[in-house]
């Protein structure tokens, strides 16, 4: 057996030429320096994928896996359904009142539609001393004037409702701005099981909105700097550097200040993490 | 195989390290907020207190600043303690008090006045980073209030954005105030006018020399429109070109060493060069067509003027080398004062529609058109300030002719000339 | 023979003619009198004492009178020359331009004394450099037109003012119409 397959190892060795092994070793030490390129900083990468356009809720805890969701809903959103839910059943209820001028013909039905109740009050009293038709007539219209009454006193109730849901509303509306009712928190790509936002998106907004630059600061769009960012799971920046400086100095002083004002992200991270923060000026609003 | 196997352990132990240490990358591409909250404290004596100092100085720099288009004022009223401590040291600042209130940058200041002699203290800090970032000190007198206050504007763009302001210059322009149109001169900010020409006939269209204390400008005073130069601070004045016809729109090159203009000795307005000695130097263009106003490309080889030669007014550029000539404006029936950004990029130009001129700003390649203003009255006469941040121009409006200022990208417009005054043709200086 | 043959023919042929001559005089002869004498002393007497009497005066008051007359024609032309008008953003006479500017010639040639400077305008629509270069145009071309109507090129000078002396600042279509035009403005 051992002989044999010598043998046959040494056939294959007389059938390839004598470099081949080390050939086969560069190539393979070849293949495997792309990689390791890949990872260089020489190695020009593709910025990262922009996430779509959206405010994040700063009051959102940041999380890595986010569940699937929404940015833009408030983790409070228990409260205002309490407050919601009762009034929103009684504003059926008004509706079974209309039910009692059913016993009235159905001629009288238009009448009470309209509000005149006081020019009615005064016309009957000359006219009730004359007949028994007129008697009818005049239960009638006291049935009428009841009815209104109970639909007046219906459509106060609903007002009332109507004003407690507005205010509802009004009280919602402050707090979130999702289009979707008791939408979870999360992110619109959210595959993970973590309610909160995602914690790139978070941070991305929060820095976000600390960097003030005026586009009467710089006579030029074409600037970009790298600065990584290592904040604590406490959510405080430890440590920053630029990795890359634009060379503008307004520019790179602006996001000094950003970086600075970014010093506490307000909410805990899960772990210490680092960021790395590209920054530029590509949607930059400008007029010439 | 010892060396293959050690070269796998190290990919291996790079990709794991790459791996777990590989940062989160975040692209911001614009500011959260495209304007920087500026509190600016008002000037404290350092001594008796003087009236109206703190106040004019606060009035100007506000102004100037405000039309930088830069900053949104801290409210003073939200003002805390340290606004009331003269802290010209970045030490004694209490950055946390301007902090809270949102400010990011911060203007202290004091004067002293002693003697006839104000010194003002100023100082600009960066609240967030907790240092100074430009400090001056100014002596003078009391009527030096202004330009203290407009050369402290200049001060905090030139550390702001890395280029000084324009607020310490000057603009010249044409007021029918005694009845006759004459030159006058005033601040950026519309104080400080002073007529220089007693001529009682029609002066018109001046320009700055860019190196000197000189205008120059187009006057009837005997009898033709003959081109005048004028110092500004002795008030010689002399007579440049007198060629028979016009001699109008003169402008000085960059390095202010020859003046184009319209002559139409010939019997027909052509562009010339004249050397500041008032000898021709070059005849630019010939055709039969009406050729005027002409406005120097920055870099000093190109001129951009209005010509009739293709039917409708339009601006073309003449290469003053090769004499060669293209067009520029296409759109439009009557295209005319192009002027020249100092920056190069842009040239203004005022379009007729109907019968009201509006500015528009256009690429010197002749791409990019845009419309800088709107609404009632005809804008004309745009010229560039000397940084090519701001455009001024004259606005005829419901029977007056006012001048108004704005940024170069069309916001921000105000009138900075006083009632009644019927003025026109301004022409900003270079720094003064 | 010859000498003598010609003789008599000659004086066969003056015979011929001088019956002629004589048939041809006899006519107008009973009428010349009559026709001729009468007029001519008629106007002898009517000539001569007008001839004396105004000599005399000749010198100085016919020299008055040709003055009288320059200055009529030329106070004429100083109030007859009329301004012309041109169209928005046009230095081409218009018709009516030049029938006006034929007249104006007229009033010129007829007073040699005077000079004339065209001053060319423009409405305020338009820039103020392009309307001082239009305006010269428009005083250019009154200008030749009227040189080559026979007024002496010598005397016509031109201005330009572009739109800075109008003659109704009001912004409409009828005061942009009067401001644009070519004033004449007569020089002794």
């Amino acid at each position: 057996m051992d002989s044999s397959r010598k043998q046959r190892w040494q056939q294959l060795q007389s059938v390839f030429e004598p470099g081949f092994r080390r050939m086969l070793l560069v190539s393979f030490l070849l293949h495997l320096l792309l990689p390791v390129l890949y990872h260089t900083p020489w190695f020009p990468k593709k910025d990262p994928v922009k996430p779509p356009v959206y405010r994040v809720n700063l009051v959102n805890k940041p999380v890595k896996k986010p569940q699937a969701g929404r940015p833009e809903a408030a983790p409070v959103k228990k409260k205002p359904p309490k407050k919601v839910v009762p009034p929103k059943a009684k504003p059926v209820k008004p509706k079974p009142i209309p039910p009692k001028p059913k016993p009235v013909t159905v001629k009288a039905k238009p009448k009470p539609a309209s509000k005149p109740t006081p020019r009615t009050v005064s016309k009957p009293e000359p006219t009730s001393a004359v007949s028994k038709a007129q008697e009818n007539a005049l239960q009638k219209r006291l049935e009428e004037l009841r009815t209104a009454q109970a639909k007046k006193r219906a459509e106060q109730e609903r007002k009332d409702h109507l004003d407690a849901l507005r205010a509802a509303v009004a009280a919602e509306s402050q707090q979130v701005k999702s289009p979707v009712a008791d939408a979870p928190v999360g992110s619109v790509t959210g595959k993970g099981d973590e309610i909160g936002v995602d914690e790139r998106d978070y941070v991305r907004e929060f820095i976000t909105r600390q960097w003030r630059l005026s586009q009467y600061q710089l006579a030029t769009r074409q600037l970009e700097a790298v600065v990584l960012l290592v904040y604590s799971a406490e959510g405080k920046l430890r440590h920053y550097r630029f990795e890359e400086k634009s060379g503008n100095e307004i520019f790179d002083s602006s996001l000094l200040r950003a970086i600075l004002k970014s010093k506490d992200l307000g909410q805990p991270l899960q772990e210490q993490t680092d960021f790395t923060v590209i920054f530029n000026l590509k949607d930059m609003l400008d007029r010439p | 195989m010892k060396i293959v196997r050690a070269i796998l352990a190290a990919a291996v132990l790079y990709f794991f390290y790459a791996g777990s240490a590989a940062a989160v990358r975040i692209e911001i591409s614009a500011p959260g907020e495209q304007i920087i909250p500026l509190a600016i404290t008002s000037l404290l004596p350092m001594g008796a207190v003087q009236a109206g100092v703190a106040e004019e100085f606060q009035q100007v720099l506000e102004n100037d600043l405000d039309l930088s288009g830069l900053f949104d004022l801290v409210d003073p009223e939200a003002f805390l303690g340290d606004a009331q401590k003269l802290t010209l040291h970045s030490t004694q600042v209490d950055f946390g008090q301007w902090r809270m209130l949102g400010a990011e940058v911060l203007i202290k200041g004091g004067y002293r006045f002693e003697a006839g002699k104000l010194t003002v203290e100023l100082r600009l800090y960066d609240v967030i980073s907790r240092r100074l970032l430009t400090g001056r000190r100014y002596i003078g007198t009391l009527a030096d209030v202004r330009r203290i206050a407009h050369t402290f504007a200049d001060q905090i763009l030139l550390s702001l954005t890395g280029e000084s302001g324009p607020f310490n210059s000057r603009i010249a322009y044409i007021s029918k105030r005694t009845g006759r149109k004459e030159l006058y001169l005033m601040d950026v900010d519309g104080h400080q006018r002073l007529r220089l020409t007693d001529h009682r006939s029609i002066v018109l269209n001046p320009d700055f020399s860019p190196t000197r204390k000189e205008l120059i400008f187009t006057s009837y005073d005997k009898g033709n429109p003959d081109l005048y130069r004028k110092e500004i601070y002795t008030g010689r004045e002399s007579r440049l070109s007198l060629k028979p016809g016009l001699n109008i729109g003169g402008r000085y090159s960059p390095d202010g060493r020859e003046v184009a203009l319209t002559l139409s000795k010939d019997k027909n307005s052509e562009l010339y060069l004249l050397g500041t000695d008032g000898t021709i130097h070059r005849r630019l263009t010939n055709h039969y067509g009406i050729d005027v106003d002409p406005s120097w490309s920055p870099d000093g080889h190109r001129i951009a003027f209005v010509s009739d030669r293709r039917g409708n007014p339009n601006i073309f550029i003449v290469d003053i080398h090769t004499l060669e000539v293209n067009r520029l404006t296409y759109a439009g029936k009557y295209n005319a004062t192009p002027a020249w950004s100092p920056k190069g990029k842009r040239i203004v130009f005022a379009r007729l529609e109907g019968s009201e001129f509006n500015l528009f700003s256009i690429r010197s390649d002749g791409s990019d058109e845009r419309q800088l203003t709107f609404g009632p009255g005809s804008k004309e006469h745009p010229r560039w300030s000397p940084d090519g941040r701001f455009l001024i121009y004259s606005l005829d409006r419901g029977g007056e002719k006012s001048i108004w200022i704005m940024r170069a990208d069309g916001t921000g417009a105000r009138k900075i000339s006083s009632k009644g005054g019927h003025d026109t043709h301004p022409a900003w200086s270079a720094r003064w | 023979m010859m000498p003598k043959l010609n003789l008599t023919r000659l004086v066969v042929m003056l015979f011929v003619l001088t019956l002629l001559a004589a048939g041809c005089a006899k006519k107008p002869l009973t009428e010349e009198p009559l026709v001729t004498e009468q007029p001519t002393q008629e106007q002898v007497l009517q000539q001569q004492p007008a001839v004396i009497e105004e000599q005399p005066v000749d010198e100085a008051a016919a020299e008055a009178a040709r003055i009288a007359a320059a200055e009529a024609a030329a106070n004429k032309a100083v109030s007859g020359l009329l301004r012309i008008y041109f169209d928005f953003d046009q230095y081409v006479l218009t018709d009516a331009a030049r029938q006006q500017l034929a007249r104006n010639a007229s009033l010129l040639k007829a007073a040699p004394t005077i000079n004339v400077q065209i001053e060319g305008h423009c409405d305020e629509r338009g820039s103020d450099e392009y309307n001082l270069a239009l305006g010269e145009k428009r005083a250019m071309a009154t200008k030749s037109h009227l040189v080559s109507l026979g007024v002496s090129i010598g005397r016509v000078s031109i201005i330009s003012y572009g739109e800075e002396i109008p003659l109704d600042p009001a912004k409409t279509e009828a005061a942009w119409a009067k401001n644009r035009r070519a004033e004449f403005n007569a020089r002794r």
